[in-house]
């Protein structure tokens, strides 16, 4: 990974963006930003549903479609401007341990977004009246809320790898 | 009293340097700083987005803002007090900082901007609860609204890019990581006078 990263970073894009980094990066970053606010804000707006909590007067399916794209969407926009910031800093992203930990958290959540997305059109009926009350259901949208916040520690922490110790590439570079 | 030495005052106080002589206070609070803000930035685009027409135009404007700015509120007292305590760390930097300067006063504007929407068209709401839309200046403060939070988020990004080893000349940064945090032994100077850097 090293290596690659390493190539990557004498790569046209990616010396494009080092030569201007003093204002992509901190763009990029904020995109990045933009991102997680709209992607946590529509997640938040499901999951309450899901709980109860809020939105009540809409239905689950009716609270999905009309947060799922924008999830979907925010999703899009993190995928782009994140793997810009990866062409532009690959060692400082690739060679963590905190970048792999946060793509393993954000593989998970995409897979829950996804599943969740599909069982709902699919059994909207079971999801209103029966898959709603399920204690495994509550807390397992409890548990997302748990995901986004170590997904948003982990990606702070890219800045800071090397408390992660003998666990850091990066210390070992 | 001077400004400076207030701003000196707080640098020195127990909770900062406690702050600065850790590796993980810093990057903690940092983290909190933009899960708050996360909240605080989608839950104001939601009801933002019914003010406009764009989303959600078919559900009461008052039933989500009475819903969802409740949490925004507690989103943004949390992302106040850890700015606050992140601000202590370091402060005569952060005060002489233009981003962090930028994204104060952007701050106020989006208070005044919030003022104005309850003043003007909050007044109105009975009347336009159902509507698609909220009227002109409603949607004129719910764009405006979007905006500037976009615009906080980029002057709180540009802090940590301009701000970096402002003072590193006082003190050597952390050394030490996980390990020595597990093996209780840490290889740290014992209160180094620069937070981690933040980038």
């Amino acid at each position: 990974m090293n290596n690659f990263a390493e190539w990557l970073s004498t790569t046209a894009p990616s010396v494009y963006m080092q030569i201007h980094e003093a204002w992509m990066i901190p763009v990029i970053q904020s995109l990045h930003i933009v991102g997680i606010g709209t992607a946590v804000g529509s997640a938040l707006m499901i999951a309450l549903r899901v709980l109860g909590w809020v939105g009540t007067d809409q239905s689950l399916l009716e609270t999905q479609r009309r947060f799922g794209p924008w999830l979907a969407g925010a999703l899009y926009l993190l995928l782009a401007s994140g793997l810009l910031l990866v062409v532009a800093e690959p060692v400082r992203e690739l060679v963590t341990f905190s970048f792999w930990l946060k793509m393993a958290c954000v593989a998970t959540m995409t897979m829950i977004v996804v599943t969740y997305q599909r069982s709902v059109k699919q059994h909207e009926i079971e999801w209103e009246h029966t898959f709603i009350r399920r204690p495994g259901v509550r807390v397992a949208t409890l548990l997302t809320f748990v995901l986004w916040g170590c997904i948003i520690i982990l990606g702070r922490l890219i800045a800071y790898d090397h408390i992660w110790g003998h666990l850091s590439p990066a210390t070992k570079a | 009293m001077d400004l400076t030495a207030w701003l000196k005052g707080l640098e020195d106080s127990g909770l900062a340097v406690g702050i600065r002589s850790s590796l993980y206070y810093f990057p903690f609070l940092e983290s909190v700083h933009v899960m708050a803000l996360a909240v605080v930035f989608g839950t104001i685009v939601v009801v933002d987005l019914r003010a406009l027409g764009i989303a959600s135009r078919h559900r009461p404007f008052t039933r989500m803002s009475s819903e969802l700015l409740k949490i925004t509120w507690g989103a943004f007292l949390v992302s106040v007090l850890t700015g606050t305590v992140m601000f202590t760390t370091n402060a005569r930097v952060y005060a002489h900082n233009t981003a962090f300067q930028v994204k104060m006063v952007l701050l106020l504007i989006a208070g005044i901007n919030m003022a104005v929407f309850h003043l003007s068209a909050g007044r109105t709401v009975a009347r336009w609860d159902q509507a698609p839309a909220a009227p002109g200046i409603g949607r004129l403060t719910a764009g405006l609204s979007i905006g500037l939070w976009v615009g906080i988020i980029l002057a709180g990004r540009v802090i940590g890019f301009t701000t970096t080893g402002a003072q590193a000349k006082e003190a050597p940064p952390p050394a030490g990581n996980f390990d020595d945090f597990l093996n209780n032994s840490p290889s740290s100077s014992p209160a180094p006078a620069q937070p981690p850097t933040p980038q």
